[in-house]
C-alpha cells in the first residue's frame, strides 16, 4: 500500500518544486491573476521542456505513460505554490479523456501537440445541475438527417481554462440518452462565450450553444463508449486537484505556525495562547486526515471504488480546506484579509477546490445514493 | 401571550413601511442590493443617512434631546427589521454607533454642540483611529503618540484597519499621552480633522479585490487639545464604553431574519433545470440556520429589554459579538454553498453601483462570494472572537 511518493515521484515533485519556488513569488502570481491571459505562456513552454505536459500520456502517444503519483507530486506544488498554468483543464481533464478516446485519429493528431505546449484544450463537462456527476448532461447531441452532423444545444458552465483553449471538447447526450464528447472550435456559428476570472485568479469562461453544427466525426467516442472514460478522467482530475489543495492547506498551516511564533501581541507570541495551540493542531489534524484520504484514492486508481473514494476526498477537501483557509486568514487577523498577504490567496483557491465539480454536499448525496444502491442489489 | 403586536406598533410598522416605500431612490436600493459586508457602498449609503436624518429617524438609540427618535427597544427594533427587508443599505456605524456615543458619553456641552449636528447630519464623516500594526486584539499596545505642546498635540505614528479612511473628512483616535503605568492608562481619546497638514492615507486591498480598509500616516499634525474626549491618559474608558456599543449596540438579526428568508427563496430558485431547495439536506442546513438566527435575535431582544436607556450591555456584549459575527459567518457559508458553482466567477465590475455591466447570472449570485470573504473579518474586527471569549470566561470565572 502506498501511502507517499516513491522515490521517483519525490525526484520530480522536488524538481517542479524549485522550478515553482523560482519562478513564482507571491508577486508574481499577483500580476500573473491581474494580466489579460491569466498565466504565462513562458512558463506553459517550460512545462513542455520539463516534459510534464506529456506525463500521463502513453509512450505511443508521445508521452512518458507515468501513474497518477507523478500528477499529485506536481499539483501539490502547484497548490503550494498558487500556480496560474491551465494543467489540470488541458492535460489532465481534456489531454485525459482525449487519451481515452477511441477516436484513433482525432487522438494522434491532437496529442502529441498538447504535449509539445503547442496546443491547448478544455474540457467543458459542468452545468448547474450536474452537481459533479459528469454523466448528468444537458446539452444535447442531434445527428441531422443525412447523419454527417451533429447539431449542440445548451450551456456548460465555468469551463476551466476555456479562454487559452484552441479547442474546446464539449459532452452532451444524444437522443438516445447516450452522452459523447464532441471536439469544437470556439469560433464557431452559434457558440457565445464568457469569459470569467475566479476568485482565485485562474481563468475559466461559460458558453452558450445555439444550433452549433459539428461534424459527425468530432466525437471522441463511438456511441456507448464515452461514460466509462468520462467518469474515470473526472474522477482522475478530482484526484489531482485534491493534491492541489492539499498543497494549499500544507502552505497555510506552515505560513500560520511561522506567523504564530513571531506575532507578538501582550508582549509574547501569540503562539503562547493555548486556544490558538490547539487551533494550529486541529488545522494538522485537517491536512492529515485529508492526505490520507487522497492516499487512499489513490490506491483505489482503476479499481470500481475509485469513484466512492475520490467523492470521499473530495468531501474531505471541502470541509478541510475551507477550515484551515477560514482559520489561517483568522490566526493571521486584519492582514490575513488583505491582498498583501498570500494567506487570502491559498484561502481563495480553496474556496474555488470546494466548489468546482460538485461540492461537499453534493459528494455527500452521491456516497449516500451509492449506499442505498447497495443495499437494495443486496437485499 | 399571542404572538400578534399591539395595535399601536402595527402602526408603527406601517408608517415605516410606508415611507420607506417611497424615500430611497433607485440607486440606494441599488447600493442596497450590492452590499457585501457591513460597510454599505459609501456615497449611496450617506445618500440615505442624509434622507433619514431629514425625517428625523437616524439615530433611534440617541438621547431624543440630541436627535434620537424616542422610540422604545421593540420600535427600534420593526424599523432596523423594515429597513432590511425594504433592502436598503444599513448605515455606516462610526458617526452613530461609535464615535456618537462617545461624544455624548463624555463630551462636554460645548464638544456636543460642536460634533454631534455633523455626526447627525452626515455632513461629516467619521473614520476610526484605533488599531495600527502592532496593536490589534492587544488594542492598549498602541504606539501613535500626542506630545504635549501648548493648546494642542502633536500626532507622530500610523493608525490601520481604519475603514472608508479614504472617504473620510473626521477621525476618532485612540494616541499615547504617556508610556507610564500600564498601557492603558497612558491613552487618550482624541477627534480631528483628516484634512490636517501630515496626514497620508492609504487604501489596502481586500480579499474581493476592493479598498475598504486604510492605513492612515501622522507625521507633526497638531491637533487642538479643546478635540479631547474626557480626560487626558483616560481615554481607554471612552474607548471601553464604545466597544461595547460596537459589540452589543449592533442588531445582527434585524439583518439575519430577512437575509435568511432572501436565502430561502434563492435555494427554491429553479436554475435553469435545478432546484438546490429540493435537496433535503440543504432544507435541513436552513433550518439549523433558522435555530441559530433565531437564538441570536431572541438573544438580542431578550439583552436589550433588560437594559435601561443609554445603559450599555457589560461583559453580555462579548456574546452577542461572539454569536452575531459566528451565526454571520455560517451564513454566508450557506449562501456560498447554495449559489455554489456560479458564486466562483469574479464581478466585480458589475457590482460597482451604477455599472451597466450585467450580471452573469442571479444578480444576488454575484454577492455570495465578496460577501463570503468579507465576512471573515466578522470574527477579527471589534476586538477578535477570541479575544471576546478570553473577557467572557474572565467574567464567569470571577462571579
Amino acid at each position: 500500500m502506498q501511502y507517499q511518493y516513491n522515490e521517483e515521484q519525490t525526484q520530480i515533485k522536488d524538481m517542479f518544486g524549485k522550478f515553482v519556488q523560482d519562478q513564482y513569488g507571491y508577486d508574481r502570481h499577483l500580476a500573473l491573476c491581474k494580466s489579460e491571459r491569466g498565466f504565462s505562456e513562458d512558463h506553459w513552454q517550460r512545462f513542455a521542456e520539463l516534459g510534464l505536459l506529456g506525463l500521463p500520456f502513453s509512450e505511443s502517444d508521445g508521452g512518458l505513460g507515468v501513474d497518477g503519483g507523478f500528477l499529485m507530486a506536481i499539483a501539490e506544488e502547484f497548490g503550494r505554490g498558487l500556480v496560474l498554468e491551465p494543467y489540470i483543464a488541458t492535460v489532465v481533464l481534456a489531454g485525459g479523456l482525449l487519451a481515452r478516446a477511441d477516436n484513433r485519429e482525432m487522438r494522434e493528431a491532437l496529442l502529441p501537440r498538447v504535449i509539445a505546449g503547442e496546443f491547448k484544450l478544455c474540457l467543458a463537462w459542468e452545468e448547474r445541475a450536474s452537481r459533479g456527476q459528469p454523466l448528468t448532461v444537458s446539452v444535447t447531441a442531434k445527428s441531422n438527417q443525412a447523419g454527417d452532423k451533429i447539431i449542440l444545444n445548451g450551456q456548460k458552465i465555468v469551463v476551466l481554462g476555456l479562454a487559452a483553449a484552441d479547442k474546446v471538447i464539449v459532452t452532451a447526450v444524444s437522443e438516445e440518452g447516450c452522452v459523447n464528447a464532441y471536439l469544437l472550435d470556439p469560433a464557431t456559428v452559434g457558440v457565445q462565450i464568457q469569459g470569467q476570472t475566479l476568485v482565485d485568479g485562474q481563468r475559466a469562461g461559460q458558453f452558450q450553444l445555439t444550433e452549433v453544427e459539428v461534424s459527425a466525426d468530432a466525437a471522441l467516442f463511438s456511441d456507448g463508449n464515452a461514460e466509462l472514460g468520462l467518469s474515470d478522467v473526472v474522477n482522475e482530475a478530482l484526484l489531482i486537484m485534491a493534491a492541489d489543495g492539499l498543497g494549499a492547506m500544507d502552505q497555510l498551516l506552515a505560513l500560520s505556525v511561522d506567523y504564530c511564533k513571531t506575532r507578538q501581541q501582550f508582549g509574547v507570541p501569540i503562539a503562547t495562547f493555548q486556544a490558538l495551540q490547539h487551533r494550529l493542531a486541529d488545522m494538522m489534524i485537517a491536512c492529515e486526515k485529508t492526505r490520507s484520504l487522497m492516499w487512499a484514492a489513490y490506491q483505489a486508481q482503476g479499481s470500481v471504488e475509485f469513484g466512492e473514494r475520490v467523492a470521499m476526498l473530495k468531501a474531505q477537501i471541502g470541509s478541510a480546506g475551507r477550515y484551515v483557509g477560514q482559520q489561517a486568514v483568522q490566526l493571521h487577523g486584519g492582514i490575513g484579509m488583505t491582498e498583501e498577504l498570500s494567506v487570502g490567496a491559498y484561502f481563495k483557491r480553496l474556496t474555488v477546490i470546494d466548489l468546482l465539480c460538485g461540492n461537499r454536499d453534493d459528494q455527500l448525496t452521491y456516497l449516500a445514493q451509492l449506499q442505498t444502491q447497495r443495499a437494495l442489489a443486496a437485499a | 401571550m399571542l404572538l400578534t403586536e399591539d395595535q399601536h406598533l402595527q402602526e408603527f410598522r406601517a408608517e415605516i413601511r410606508a415611507f420607506l416605500q417611497v424615500a430611497p431612490t433607485e440607486e440606494i436600493l441599488e447600493a442596497g442590493r450590492k452590499t457585501t459586508s457591513v460597510f454599505a457602498p459609501f456615497k449611496q449609503t450617506m445618500d440615505w443617512h442624509k434622507i433619514l436624518y431629514r425625517q428625523g429617524w437616524v439615530a433611534p438609540a440617541w438621547p431624543q434631546e440630541y436627535g434620537g427618535t424616542g422610540w422604545n427597544v421593540e420600535q427600534r427594533y420593526v424599523f432596523a427589521q423594515e429597513c432590511n427587508r425594504r433592502g436598503v443599505p444599513p448605515l455606516l456605524p462610526q458617526n452613530l454607533q461609535m464615535v456618537g456615543p462617545a461624544v455624548l458619553g463624555f463630551g462636554t456641552t460645548e464638544q456636543k454642540a460642536e460634533f454631534l449636528p455633523g455626526m447627525l447630519s452626515g455632513d461629516d464623516f467619521w473614520c476610526q483611529g484605533y488599531s495600527e500594526p502592532g496593536a490589534g486584539s492587544d488594542l492598549a499596545a498602541l504606539k501613535c503618540r500626542a506630545d504635549s505642546d501648548g493648546d494642542d498635540y502633536i500626532l507622530n505614528g500610523s493608525k490601520t484597519w481604519t475603514t472608508y479612511g479614504h472617504y473620510a473628512n473626521k477621525m476618532f483616535a485612540l494616541v499615547r499621552t504617556s508610556s507610564a503605568g500600564k498601557p492603558q492608562a497612558g491613552i487618550t481619546f482624541l477627534l480631528l480633522d483628516m484634512n490636517l497638514p501630515g496626514i497620508e492615507v492609504r487604501p489596502i486591498i481586500g480579499l474581493d479585490g476592493c479598498p475598504e480598509q486604510c492605513e492612515v500616516f501622522f507625521s507633526d499634525v497638531r491637533v487642538p487639545k479643546r478635540n479631547r474626549i474626557g480626560e487626558e491618559n483616560k481615554g481607554w474608558n471612552v474607548a471601553k464604553y464604545v466597544l461595547e456599543f460596537e459589540r452589543g449596540g449592533s442588531s445582527y438579526s434585524a439583518w439575519l431574519v430577512p437575509a435568511l428568508e432572501k436565502l430561502r427563496a434563492r435555494s427554491f430558485l429553479d436554475a435553469r433545470g435545478y432546484c438546490v431547495g429540493d435537496d433535503v439536506h440543504i432544507q435541513r442546513r436552513l433550518s439549523e440556520l433558522e435555530i441559530d438566527i433565531r437564538a441570536v435575535e431572541h438573544t438580542e431582544k431578550r439583552v436589550n429589554a433588560n437594559l435601561k436607556h443609554g445603559e450599555n450591555p457589560g461583559p453580555m456584549a462579548s456574546m452577542l459579538k461572539i454569536l452575531g459575527s459566528e451565526v454571520m459567518q455560517k451564513f454566508s457559508e450557506l449562501q456560498l454553498d447554495i449559489v455554489g458553482i456560479d458564486a466562483l466567477p469574479l464581478q466585480t465590475a458589475a457590482l460597482a453601483v451604477g455599472s451597466d455591466i450585467a450580471a452573469l447570472g442571479e444578480e444576488s449570485d454575484m454577492l455570495a462570494m465578496p460577501y463570503y470573504l468579507n465576512t471573515r473579518a466578522a470574527s477579527i474586527y471589534a476586538g477578535s472572537n477570541e479575544v471576546q471569549r478570553s473577557l467572557l470566561a474572565k467574567a464567569i470565572l470571577a462571579g
